[in-house]
């Protein structure tokens, strides 16, 4: 009977040094609302050294981690990932890559030192690292047609400033938060199947129709139309409180900026190591 | 004198702060009396007859603290310690504080101070530890410490600063410890768990230091006690665990009430729950024979010991028994959940997250938690605090069937005590502050003691 089952399968770029914001949400997201559409739902694992299987993957998800890991799965992911993750987009899989994956993904990365590192440039995207670290949560809005509600929720945790080229354009615009660099008022990027963004939190359990829209455009090669309708009343009432959260704190922050030097020194500064 | 200023100035603030109830007064006279004179701490531990024990690690540093202390009041010893969690270099200071006389003078035999793991460098710097415990470090709140590995690069430069003659007492167990151990110049003191008929032999989601710190491979783990501490070794044989001098071993889980294990030859048994507990004891341990503790005393000793607040509390309430227990990071909430699952056999809980500063602002980490562990065994799965709606979706997705989320902390009590048929128990698995707004809430209902009185 299970042969009669549509197939949907994630692939996992480094489940075990690139998880560090609670990522196993995201894959979770993908894997229970395939499974919840009567879908075969199957997780492969992609670690160092194996490229098994890469060619089923539907959606590759890519985490964020620690600079040590970061090192660690760089030479692996251009020497080993790189073409057949460049294949697997070129033919309709689809890639969402959160904080340092999404950094990876890009042209290069270039340190506060000016060394330059180079990422796989499966997107128009490059990064340097910046001084103040953006913690804190997020509000999006974003323009992906047919995408209800029209807004993104999350939490970013980086330093690193990313811009977008002419050949990505942004997931959203950020309503609350900073988004890719703080400057330019823009989140994340989407070029061809591949979206980027510096969101967890996990990003997907509490942005179900963005989950959605990755399982449903990965699926399209696969002869799968649409995605039958799920309850998303719990998922939806966890964005909603993030949003109207942001809601009561905007007036503060619709403030214009404040010059950090002008700002006091709070206890709680002083108390940072 | 400044440093009697400093004193009487830190001591006001304390009165104050607990007249106006604005908390136990557990850190901000230590705040006030480093601003008049900042040399205040080391001047008050150089008071210190005997000398200080540091603990520091993401989990069961406050546990670890009571015990030692509970052994050294016991043969006698005066001891000045930081009670209530207030682990940063403010909150040890206003424990000297507390203790110090009118004349500014501190007259206790030892200190006792739990330490945030990044303030570890400036604890070391003004206590002048004689033995200093790492526990462990896992992923704890991110958002507020920064990555794990450069809050182990702290703790080990730190570590090169002992004084003469201290003693560093570390995990084996944990990879990311005993890389910080093997950096040192002075060897430490290893303690281990060695017992694989506790253990298990898969790496939870939540592992964090599992490559070899010398060439990168991923390390091969043999058995695993909590999070990513057990005996694990490099499969190029660059990096293994350290033998440990001081081992657990026959150890016996019994749900929250019972723990025991051999010691060197000497059986403990204790009021306590969970695996993680058996690292808390034989570090206390490590300490009490550093310190020249007997073995035998030790053990009669901690026959009586009981549990920090909220780190496992038990108060009764409507003829429910309320298990109160503090879950603030992937590591010990996947502990606390085995003890309640499968050895206390829980039925009832209340998940409370709060994403107040204390507690992390970012909550993504419940995503690291195996809340699978509950599907299908437990009746009641209530998700509370200020982040029970994302609790709610975890739970969904971990498959459990889980009640409507409730964010205030007196309904949450309510529907918990309604739903938990009388003579059982719930086990209420919190973060810090969702803990706080628990507690206050039973506290005006009469149940239980503040706090800072515990």
């Amino acid at each position: 009977m299970a042969n009669h089952k549509k197939r949907f399968t994630v692939g996992w770029l480094y489940p075990d040094l690139m998880n560090i914001y609670g990522d196993r949400g995201n894959i979770l997201t993908l894997l229970k609302r395939a499974e919840w559409r009567d879908f075969e739902a199957r997780l492969i694992e992609l670690k160092r050294g194996t490229t098994r299987h890469m060619d089923e993957v539907d959606v590759f998800f890519f985490g964020g981690g620690q600079d040590r890991e970061q090192a660690l799965v760089y030479e692996d992911l251009i020497e080993h990932k790189q073409p057949p993750l460049e294949r697997a987009v070129a033919t309709g899989a689809v890639v969402l890559a959160v904080c340092g994956g999404y950094q990876l993904l890009g042209h290069h990365y270039t340190t506060a030192e000016g060394e330059r590192f180079p990422g796989i440039g499966l997107i128009d995207v490059t990064t340097e690292a910046g001084k103040r670290r953006f913690i804190g949560d997020v509000v999006v809005d974003t323009d992906i047609i047919d995408l209800t509600p029209a807004t993104l929720v999350g939490f970013e945790n980086h330093s690193g400033r990313t811009f977008l080229g002419p050949g990505a354009i942004p997931l959203g615009k950020v309503r609350m938060g900073f988004g890719n660099n703080g400057s330019d008022g823009l989140e994340g990027c989407r070029q061809g199947g591949v979206v980027g963004t510096y969101l967890h939190g996990s990003l997907l359990p509490k942005n179900p129709h963005l989950a959605d829209h990755l399982i449903r455009t990965a699926l399209r090669r696969r002869g799968v139309d649409d995605l039958s309708r799920l309850d998303d009343s719990v998922e939806l009432a966890a964005h909603d409180w993030i949003l109207e959260r942001a809601q009561r704190r905007q007036p503060a922050r619709a403030r214009p900026p404040q010059q950090s030097h002008s700002t006091p020194a709070s206890i709680a500064e002083k108390r940072a190591p | 004198m400044r440093r009697t200023a400093a004193v009487l100035a830190g001591k006001a603030t304390a009165a104050l702060s607990r007249m106006t109830r604005r908390g136990g007064g557990t850190t901000l006279p230590g705040d006030v009396a480093r601003a008049i004179d900042p040399d205040v701490l080391r001047k008050l531990a150089k008071d210190l007859s005997h000398g200080s024990v540091v603990i520091t690690g993401t989990n069961g540093k406050t546990t670890t603290a009571r015990l030692i202390s509970w052994l050294l009041e016991g043969a006698g010893h005066r001891i000045v310690t930081n009670r209530a969690g207030a682990n940063l270099i403010f909150g040890a200071t206003a424990a000297a504080l507390d203790s110090a006389g009118a004349d500014g003078r501190l007259r206790a035999d030892w200190g006792v101070f739990e330490i945030d793991e990044a303030s570890l460098k400036f604890a070391i710097d003004e206590i002048e530890p004689k033995v200093v415990i790492v526990l462990n470090l896992f992923r704890d709140q991110l958002d507020r410490y920064g990555e794990l590995e450069s809050i182990a690069k702290k703790i080990e430069a730190a570590l090169t600063t002992m004084p003469d003659g201290g003693r560093a007492l570390l995990n084996a167990d944990d990879p990311r410890v005993a890389e910080i151990g093997l950096n040192q110049p002075n060897p430490p003191l290893w303690f281990g768990l060695d017992d694989t008929s506790v253990a298990s032999r898969e790496l939870p989601h939540a592992a964090d230091a599992r490559t070899c710190p010398r060439c990168g491979s991923s390390l091969v783990f043999e058995a695993v006690y909590v999070g990513h501490d057990g005996l694990y070794s490099c499969p190029n044989g660059d990096f293994a665990r350290p033998v440990p001098e001081l081992t657990a071993t026959n150890i016996e889980l019994g749900g929250f009430e019972y723990l025991a294990m051999d010691i060197g030859g000497t059986r403990f048994e204790l009021q306590l729950g969970g695996l993680y507990n058996a690292y808390n004891v034989l570090a206390a341990y490590a300490a009490g024979r550093t310190l020249g503790l007997e073995p035998a005393y030790m053990a009669e000793r901690l026959r009586e010991f009981r549990s920090a607040f909220g780190r496992q509390e038990r108060l009764e309430f409507r003829g429910r028994n309320l298990n109160l227990v503090l879950s603030k990071n992937p590591a010990g909430f996947n502990e606390t959940l085995r003890t309640a699952v499968d050895l206390a056999h829980g039925n009832s809980f209340l998940i409370a997250l709060n994403d107040r500063k204390a507690d992390g602002t970012d909550v993504s980490w419940i995503w690291d938690v195996d809340f699978e562990q509950l599907r299908g065994k437990s009746h009641v799965v209530l998700p509370g605090g200020t982040r029970a709606h994302d609790l709610a979706v975890r739970l969904k997705y971990a498959g459990v069937d889980a009640m409507k989320p409730e964010t205030d902390p007196g309904k949450a009590l309510d529907v918990l005590v309604k739903a938990t048929p009388e003579g059982e128990t719930a086990h209420l698995l919190c973060t810090y502050t969702a803990m706080l707004d628990l507690r206050a809430e039973l506290v005006r209902r009469g149940w239980a003691k503040p706090y800072w009185e515990t």
